[in-house]
């Protein structure tokens, strides 16, 4: 990338976050789909700029198909919902929610001063990880951002990211998937 | 900082290979001074110290309610423990009650709305919004009551929560087609028998504490548990109660008996009439109770005169010197012997006589209202929440059985047999829209595929609840409930568990442990999503509740008391009691009305067909940590009894050459084979006739990821159920088996 | 000096699970097996028969959990670098400086506990402990050796152990074995058993109790016959790797 602002960062972990919020019309819009080109560009993450294949269109059916792979990717899914966004599915022994890793989550955003805003809300959400990534960064504390990723955050996601390739060939979430893991992995 | 594009840059530039060089030169001398970090395992901490106990919670992992306390620590659920204060459960829960919390976390748990934009049966799902779901029910709904008539509505509710819309859609929408798994393939034959004997419910109401002798018959406790009940049976064996145990299997109760007696299955009627027959005979009956309370003992000494000692013998394949010790045992100890009226009890299509023999049996004996005998204690009073009846009159008109003039005894709704029967032929009418709430009847009710026959010819299939049970793969819309921790409903009232000590009563109304509210997700209550459906239907003048904690609270309100009070209280409210013991209950021992309707006024035992030449029958039961089919998806449950074995006499299996631990299937006398192999105990504690294993097992939704394909479905082989005549439950112990190992059917020596 | 332990009372047990899946609950047990195939768990129920005993047909259970032996066979093989210990007994105030491995015997209320930081994970006690008490708790990628610890943690704030607790039959009696007064001394009294055969001797102070034939049951098809081989290849590994883990030590104490 080529002109690095200060903020970059920490945007660039809020739109991944929002990128995986449920796909709605109100966000998903030309702007949208032009910074993720523009994103994707500047890193020459392929050499094919129109990797997006969902051609991104109101009228079409498009988001309809995109809600229902979201749904089956993170939500419910017969046969099987194939990854839940969180890291105790992937790190805990039962592979059940709220598990000693998401503990662990909760504790170190409060330790940094920040708390997820429902008491009954599961801390380890990809959503909440990639916001608070981005919260740490915004105020300064990149070496402690790094200590989460390489704590907690790559320990699973590598895991959640092969779930859903290898349960899904859709373009868009692998690219974002993609995204997630330049922006987060560790450094060479 | 870590991101920085220009970071990133420069090592990739071709310097990095240079200084990555330098820097591991530099750690491998040793300047590194030290480890920021020490190595601290991990160390479990436990529920105590500094969590916070949160009161008010009522379990729901099976229905038996027990009172909870919920240990959070920083608003994650713990651990779960019995409320102390509980006068019922106490501080202790069972298996199943611990295993909640892995309930609230499981993962395949529904959370959002979904659409099914598949083949029903074959979903593909899409997340929408609560208006969308609501709105699509309530069209489709009000499309199938403009074509077809609220009737054309059927209704599978289960569990506390499935209370308030089941009565929604028969009073005030006005269908009668109900079908309640709890009455019709559970207890519905034994509570019409003890309405229509004492006039009274009989619940599990038998003094066991205080009991000198206690009759089981097929009821095993141990591997089915409801905890103060068990406490009242242990209580009663501490206190040298003399356990008799009919069961055609060695089952946890008959381990723990003073007297087995080995029952041939589908006889037990034989045996209780011939136990009875003996008591009016050797005049060892309670003479005095049954002359100032009875009705018609005269016509039932009668019409039972038959059931001779040898006859039972014979048809029970018991010794007869065994049923008289069994006659004799509680003679000696009347009044004060249990009689346990059983809760499962839909066995054979012949299971309201069964019932009816119990509830005589207990009369003969003078054993209500007795220290040990049949007891209704009398719990508190509370205030009510209604649906107005607008729509009963059309319901009362439209009711299956009662258009047939069949089943006339009946529980509440619509036989199941005739609502499928009905819906699937379209006659009398065409049942076109189909709720289930809370039940899942690809498991509950017998020929599965009748049933997905049934729900395959529905204009509109809606599915809540909490899990992605093997029903909601047939949904149209599929609404996801708060589970048992994080709603009101219920409020559960009762008196201490041993009605022998200090008379006292509790009111204890499920309250939330948790939050309702996360982010994750938006699953909502039954009453909010009722009150909804009814304000699209048309329905909001009719709304008894604005939400579940207004309901719990306008209940609580009947009792001088609120939720803000409970809370106050630790979650229960107790009060001073009566003393239960003294009530007086009439005995119908002939029953002019069940007479007049053409069935055997007087309890009577019709034969149930014999296993065909090289079958044996197939009856199940349970496993203690398991609720059927409701709990099979949680991850501890699951790890302590994986699979339910498949119990063969050994005697069989040494001719067969099968060991323990071989894999089998079974095949019934359809040729439906099992969908997977059981795995085989072999043992003395079984008749030769008889195939057991535990019910419930064989999930087949694949989203229930611990749960599918764990054990062996015995439903699935459950393809010729009967129907009760009185009251048109099913009976479910019908199915005959063969074995099949290797590929090759193996037939059962005589 | 105390030696708390459980008697299972067999009459008043229906096998219903509570305890272990409480268990489950209060000590974040993992389902499933290790790596070395051990059973997770601290507690268990084993449903045995029905089958023939000389008493007659019976089915009881197998109500397991560490046995807090009085010569434990686990201490002894931990190879873990002892180091000087001070215990105190909490009614008299009494210390005492004992030279312990990672796990140990209390001196003085009996119970056998392990020390998580300084375990070195290799799993020579779960192997040599013939009632299969132990195994590895794995998670976090450092091996911990994990078992009843007869929840002193608990009962040091007044509480029951969770299994005890939980218990709906009240089957599950936890006492100090050397009070006599003590309830389980009374069960003592009347014969409760331990599972223990010619070659396992090591006093468990887990006992069961219950009729003739449900004992027999029990004894037949529960008590160990043998003291497991020690892997000794995995003690020398573990030794093996004692350095590495003493120079972190050191670390964190400069």
């Amino acid at each position: 990338m080529n002109c690095p602002q200060s903020e970059t960062p920490a945007s660039l972990y809020r739109f991944l976050a929002q990128s995986f919020r449920y796909p709605e019309q109100a966000w998903l819009t030309e702007p949208y789909f032009d910074l993720l080109g523009n994103i994707k560009q500047n890193l020459a993450l392929n050499s094919d700029a129109t990797g997006l294949h969902w051609n991104y269109n109101a009228e079409s059916d498009g988001l309809e198909l995109l809600q229902i792979e979201y749904t089956r990717l993170f939500i419910n899914a017969a046969p099987a919902v194939i990854a839940p966004p969180y890291s105790s599915i992937y790190l805990d022994h039962e592979g059940n929610l709220y598990g000693q890793s998401a503990v662990w989550v909760k504790q170190f955003y409060q330790l940094h001063g920040f708390d997820v805003e429902g008491e009954g809300d599961i801390p380890d959400h990809l959503v909440l990880e990639l916001e608070f990534l981005a919260l740490l960064i915004e105020e300064q504390q990149g070496d402690k951002a790094e200590q989460f990723l390489n704590e907690h955050f790559r320990r699973w996601f590598p895991l959640f990211r092969e779930r859903v390739l290898s349960g899904s060939t859709n373009q868009f979430y692998s690219t974002l998937l993609t995204l997630v893991d330049f922006f987060t992995r560790e450094e060479p | 900082m870590a991101f920085q594009m220009t970071r990133r840059s420069f090592l990739q530039a071709s310097a990095s290979a240079a200084l990555t060089t330098a820097l591991s030169t530099w750690l491998a001398s040793g300047a590194q001074a030290r480890s920021g970090f020490v190595r601290k395992p991990f160390t479990a901490p436990g529920s105590f110290g500094d969590t916070t106990t949160v009161t008010g919670g009522v379990c729901e992992m099976c229905f038996w309610r027990c009172q909870l306390v919920g240990k959070l620590r920083d608003g994650k659920l713990v651990k779960l423990e019995g409320n102390p204060k509980s006068i019922d459960n106490g501080a202790s829960i069972c298996a199943r009650g611990n295993a909640g919390v892995k309930l609230l976390y499981d993962p395949d748990r529904l959370k959002y709305p979904l659409k099914n934009v598949g083949k029903r049966g074959a979903p593909v799902w899409k997340r929408i919004s609560w208006d969308e779901a609501l709105d699509e029910c309530a069209s489709r709904l009000q499309g199938v009551i403009k074509n077809n008539g609220p009737q054309g509505i059927a209704i599978f509710p289960h569990g506390a929560s499935a209370t308030y819309p089941m009565h929604y859609f028969e009073k005030v929408v006005g269908t009668p087609n109900n079908s309640e798994a709890s009455f019709f393939q559970c207890r519905g034959p034994r509570d019409m028998a003890y309405i229509n004997t004492f006039g009274v419910q009989a619940g599990e109401n038998v003094d066991m504490p205080n009991a000198k002798a206690i009759l089981l018959v097929g009821t095993h406790i141990g591997e089915n548990i409801h905890v103060s009940h068990v406490k009242q049976y242990l209580k009663g064996l501490e206190n040298g109660a003399k356990l008799i145990v009919v069961d055609p299997r060695f089952s946890s109760s008959a381990a723990k008996a003073d007297v087995w007696v080995q029952i041939k299955p589908g006889t037990d009627t034989a045996f209780l009439l011939a136990v009875m027959n003996y008591l009016v005979k050797k005049k060892t009956y309670d003479s005095a109770y049954v002359q100032k309370n009875g009705e018609g003992f005269d016509k039932f000494a009668k019409a039972i005169a038959h059931a001779e000692l040898d006859w039972a013998a014979k048809i029970c394949d018991v010794p007869a010197a065994q049923i008289k010790e069994v006659a004799d045992l509680l003679a000696t100890n009347a009044p004060h012997v249990s009689i346990h009226p059983g809760r499962h009890v839909t066995w054979y299509g012949t299971d309201f006589q069964r019932e009816r023999a119990l509830a005589c049996l207990t009369g003969l004996l003078g054993a209500i209202g007795t220290k040990g005998g049949f007891v209704v204690p009398k719990g508190p009073k509370l205030g009510k929440v209604a649906w107005p009846d607008i729509g009963a009159e059309h319901a009362e008109e439209f009711a299956l059985h009662k258009m047939a003039e069949k089943h006339q005894f009946s529980p509440p709704g619509t036989p199941t047999q005739m609502l499928r029967d009905t819906a699937i032929s379209g006659k009398p009418y065409a049942i076109k829209a189909c709720i289930t709430w809370g039940q899942n009847p690809i498991q509950t009710i017998p020929g599965q595929q009748e049933t997905i026959k049934m729900l395959q010819q529905m204009d509109f299939v809606m599915v809540v609840d909490v899990m992605p049970t093997d029903i909601t793969m047939y949904a149209d819309i599929l609404l996801p409930e708060l589970s048992y921790l994080e709603r009101y409903d219920i409020v559960k009232t009762g008196v201490q568990w041993d009605l022998n000590d200090k008379h006292q009563q509790y009111i204890a109304p499920r309250m939330p442990l948790v939050s309702s509210v996360s982010a994750d997700h938006q699953r909502k209550d039954s009453v909010w999503i009722t009150n909804e459906l009814a304000k699209r239907l048309g329905h909001t003048k009719q709304i008894p509740a604005p939400s579940a904690e207004a309901m719990v609270d306008k209940i609580l309100a009947g009792a001088q008391l609120s939720v803000a009070q409970i809370r106050k209280e630790d979650g229960i409210h107790l009060q001073s009691g009566t003393d239960p013991y003294g009530m007086v209950y009439p005995v119908r021992f002939f029953n002019e009305d069940l007479a007049d309707a053409g069935y055997s006024g007087a309890p009577s035992y019709t034969p149930v067909a014999e296993p065909p030449q090289g079958f044996a029958r197939l009856v199940y039961g349970r496993v203690p940590v398991h609720t059927f089919n409701r709990t099979m998806n949680n991850v501890w449950l699951n790890a302590e009894i994986p699979e339910n074995p498949i119990w063969l006499n050994q005697t069989t299996a040494e001719k067969l050459g099968l060991k323990n631990g071989d894999r089998i299937n079974l095949v019934n006398q359809d040729g439906v084979v099992s969908v997977k192999a059981g795995v085989l105990k072999v043992t003395l504690g079984i008749r030769k006739d008889t195939i057991f294993t535990a019910h419930g097992y064989g999930t087949k939704n694949p989203a229930m990821t611990n749960g599918v394909n764990k054990g062996f479905d015995d439903q699935a082989l459950i393809t010729n159920p009967a129907v009760d005549p009185e009251t048109g439950a099913h009976g479910m112990r019908t199915s005959f088996v063969r074995i099949m190992k290797d590929g090759k059917v193996l037939s059962i020596p005589a | 000096m105390s030696q708390y332990g459980m008697v299972i009372d067999l009459n008043k047990c229906v096998g219903c699970h509570a305890c272990s899946v409480a268990c489950r609950a209060e000590w974040d047990v993992p389902v499933g097996l290790d790596s070395a195939n051990r059973k997770q768990r601290r507690n268990w129920v084993e449903r045995l028969g029905p089958d023939a005993t000389p008493h007659g047909l019976a089915s009881t259970y197998y109500v397991g959990l560490c046995n807090h032996c009085d010569s434990p066979v686990c201490v002894e093989s931990c190879p873990a670098d002892k180091v000087a210990v001070t215990f105190s007994d909490p009614k008299t105030g009494e210390k005492k400086t004992l030279s312990v491995a990672a796990t140990w015997k209390d001196p003085f209320n009996g119970t056998v506990q392990i020390d998580k930081e300084r375990c070195l994970g290799c799993g020579a006690c779960a192997d040599s402990c013939p009632y299969t008490a132990r195994y590895l708790f794995e998670e976090g990628g450092v091996p911990k050796a994990d078992k009843c610890t007869l929840c002193v943690e608990r009962t040091a704030v007044g509480l029951e152990p969770a299994c005890v607790q939980t218990c709906l039959a009240r089957a599950r009696i936890c006492g100090d074995l050397n009070d006599k007064k003590a309830e389980i001394s009374q069960y003592v009294g009347k014969g409760a058993v331990r599972l223990e055969s010619a070659k396992v001797k090591i006093g468990p102070n887990v006992r069961y109790y219950g009729k003739k034939k449900d004992i027999s049951l029990l004894t037949q098809n529960s008590t160990p016959t043998a003291l497991a081989e020690v892997n000794y290849r995995r003690i020398f590994m573990a030794r093996m790797l004692r350095p590495s883990l003493k120079q972190l030590g050191s670390f964190k104490l400069s």
